[in-house]
């Protein structure tokens, strides 16, 4: 089968924006959107990962658009793409026939914007401005303060707020049912503790529980919680404390290079891991790591930022 | 006053070095008639393009009318130098165009200015002399073929030998032999070098002798870096290398990371000053200010600790890492672009965040998915690391 029939976080993404939880400030203007579309501005979606984003988009690209939704819509991946050379040519490919059937425009749902360095969406201005005639832009970003401003004024902004952990159980509880998985309370409170509200993580997490002996309970949890690769993250800390600099650099080594996660992904698991522990010395290794997030903000190598940051905290860790 | 300024010569005989090119650019002059393709003089810096020209020209009685690169921003800019003297003779005698740093024209972004520049060539009413450093660039090519090229060589250093006595001789300076060698074989066959040199060594300073163009490969670099007596030395061993500036970071950065007998403390020490330059580095890509990079062995030379014994490393990591990174990752890679999209996950968001959960279901049984037999190997191979 397919994985997007296996996988529950596909079989569950909400298919219109009337299913999704949480975001009712969000999802009332989206809706007068889809009731009278010309009046669509091309939008720009922030917010902390896995709370909906990207959902939101691709169901309101659905109901605008009805059935020939995949045909009028370009998903771009603002991380996938190599260079803002590679973005203009499949945007002008995209935008430069009137679309298909009878709908008012087609979409370009740009995510992970707020990785493209600021010349990048410098030149996507452009290519927003040269698009506007038969396209919307749907802007995707989790950090709005590393978008532009000219482009955050061009869209939008609707900020996406953390679902409430009840919603977040509801739906759990909701899949687990007609999935006929085995589950208690307990489990689905463990899996929201673990995916500090991330409901991608929470839903992977579940499956994986379910998959164990014993279904969805609090010890298959924690464990399912811990396959993510950012889990990682944890021993990288611990390592990098007890002195251990070289084999947690060969970890921070493999999540970027062979995985492919961000440096800014990193840290941002970091600095959750410090807050989930309880260090005596905990302010000082946020100030460690928030150092290091600024070398690499301002252009730095996240390779040689991350090995210098783990010497750091592991000298801080012998003293 | 700066000697290089202060000794241009005053005529052609007073050069020094290209005789025979010389001579052949006099004739060119001399025979000029309307229609005669401009003259281009191509060679590296400090051997007399420039004092070449404009000597030919005050000894011919032509006014020069000089451009430089900085000039050539926009056609009318260029249009309102060249204009007035495009038609007849001044009250100075008839005009002589000179465009210096021809190579550098092209290189900016002004089209105007270069298309302006290659109608000059065509149409030129009075001659023209362009200088350049090279002829290389594809650049470079629609000039080279409208023109004459005369080529400048380096100047020989027995030639720089005797002009250099004559100059210290006329300042009433006397410098070392030993030092006198020096400063011929720093400067390279450059008229200008050598006297900003000399001029220093005269008025008692000692500068660095080493110049940007290096001698050293990154190892041989990189190595004397950790094997200098002092910071100073370890600089002086940076400024020597040769290549991008980016091999000297990671060369000093794979370098400690691959160190084995290293304290922790100290090790911190020396990351911060590699970490330092490389944040130097990436602000300096990033606004393009490459002034900034005048301080980059400077900050990297805080790396340096004396008798650590460091051996250079080229990998910042160990060989089955490196090959981890090479295969599995390139695989990852493959895998997530042909199934993350079904998820309308980027890449990495596919590898960190549902590949695992995918394979833990495949491998406990609860989920079967079809793939392409490529990835076959990947998906065998990252479920065997799952706990």
């Amino acid at each position: 089968m397919a994985v997007q029939g296996v996988m529950w976080v596909e079989k569950y993404r909400p298919r219109t924006l009337g299913d999704m939880v949480g975001q009712e400030n969000v999802l009332g203007s989206l809706l007068a959107f889809v009731k009278k579309p010309a009046d669509m501005p091309h939008l720009l979606f922030t917010g902390s990962p896995g709370i909906g984003k990207t959902t939101a988009a691709v169901c309101l690209s659905r109901s605008i658009l009805g059935d020939s939704w995949r045909d009028n819509t370009l998903e771009l991946n603002a991380s996938d793409e190599r260079g803002i050379g590679m973005v203009r040519e499949r945007i002008k490919k995209f935008s430069k026939f009137v679309g298909i059937g009878d709908i008012p425009f087609k979409v370009i749902i740009l995510d992970e914007a707020d990785e493209m360095t600021a010349d990048a969406q410098t030149a996507l201005r452009r290519i927003i401005e040269d698009a506007a005639a038969y396209c919307r832009f749907i802007i995707i970003a989790n950090n709005i303060s590393k978008i532009i401003a000219p482009i955050q004024s061009r869209c939008a902004v609707f900020r996406f707020t953390s679902v409430p952990k009840e919603c977040v159980t509801e739906r759990l509880a909701e899949i687990a049912k007609s999935e006929k998985a085995k589950f208690v309370s307990e489990g689905i409170d463990t899996i929201y503790e673990y995916s500090n509200g991330d409901l991608r993580h929470a839903i992977n997490t579940m499956q994986a529980a379910a998959a164990l002996d014993g279904g969805i309970n609090k010890a298959n949890a924690k464990k399912a919680a811990g396959i993510t690769k950012s889990s990682a993250v944890d021993e990288i800390l611990k390592l990098a404390l007890a002195g251990k600099v070289a084999q947690a650099r060969d970890s921070v080594i493999e999540l970027l290079r062979v995985y492919g996660m961000s440096g800014a992904d990193i840290l941002r698991n970091l600095n959750m891991a410090v807050n989930r522990a309880s260090y005596d010395n905990a302010i000082d290794i946020v100030r460690i790591i928030s150092e290091y997030d600024y070398r690499i903000l301002v252009g730095a190598s996240p390779e040689i930022q991350l090995s210098a940051m783990l010497y750091e905290l592991g000298a801080l860790g012998s003293k | 006053m700066m000697w290089s300024e202060s000794y241009r010569p005053k005529s052609i005989g007073e050069m020094v070095g290209n005789e025979k090119v010389r001579a052949e650019l006099a004739t060119w002059l001399a025979t000029w008639k309307k229609g005669t393709k401009p003259a281009l003089i191509v060679g590296p810096p400090g051997t007399g393009k420039t004092t070449m020209a404009t000597l030919l020209a005050s000894q011919f009685g032509y006014s020069v009318v000089g451009i430089n690169a900085s000039d050539v921003r926009s056609k009318s800019r260029l249009n309102e130098i060249l204009e007035p003297v495009m038609g007849n003779a001044g009250l100075a005698g008839p005009a002589l165009i000179f465009v210096d740093e021809a190579d550098g024209i092209h290189g900016r972004s002004d089209y105007g200015g270069a298309g302006a520049l290659s109608l000059i060539l065509k149409q030129a009413t009075v001659p023209v002399i362009l200088a350049a450093n090279s002829d290389a660039s594809d650049k470079m090519r629609a000039i080279v073929k409208a023109s004459t090229v005369f080529r400048f060589g380096k100047v020989p250093p027995r030639l720089l030998g005797v002009y250099l006595k004559e100059i210290l001789g006329r300042q009433g300076v006397t410098i070392g032999p030993g030092t006198i060698i020096n400063i011929i074989s720093e400067s390279r066959g450059d008229i200008r070098a050598m006297f900003n040199l000399a001029q220093s060594f005269a008025h008692g300073f000692s500068p660095e002798v080493a110049r940007t163009e290096g001698y050293k490969t990154p190892e041989e670099a990189i190595t004397a870096f950790f094997g200098a007596g002092s910071r100073d030395e370890a600089r002086r061993a940076l400024e020597s290398m040769r290549g991008d500036i980016r091999e000297k970071i990671s060369g000093i950065y794979s370098s400690i990371a691959s160190a084995k007998t290293l304290d922790l403390r100290r090790a911190a020490k020396m990351m911060r000053a590699v970490s330092d330059a490389d944040m130097l580095h990436g602000r300096i890509m990033r606004t393009q200010q490459w002034r900034l990079l005048r301080y980059l062995d400077a900050l990297l030379a805080s790396a340096f600790e004396p008798k650590l014994g460091i051996p250079y490393s080229k990998f910042s990591v160990s060989w089955p890492l490196l090959n981890r990174i090479r295969w599995d990752g390139n695989a990852i890679k493959a895998f997530a672009e042909s199934v993350g999209p079904h998820l309308h996950a980027s890449r990495s968001e596919f590898a960190v965040l549902h590949m695992p959960y995918i394979l833990a279901c495949i491998k406990l049984g609860a989920a079967e998915i079809d793939v392409e037999d490529e990835h076959a190997d990947i998906i065998k191979k990252e479920s065997e690391r799952i706990k």
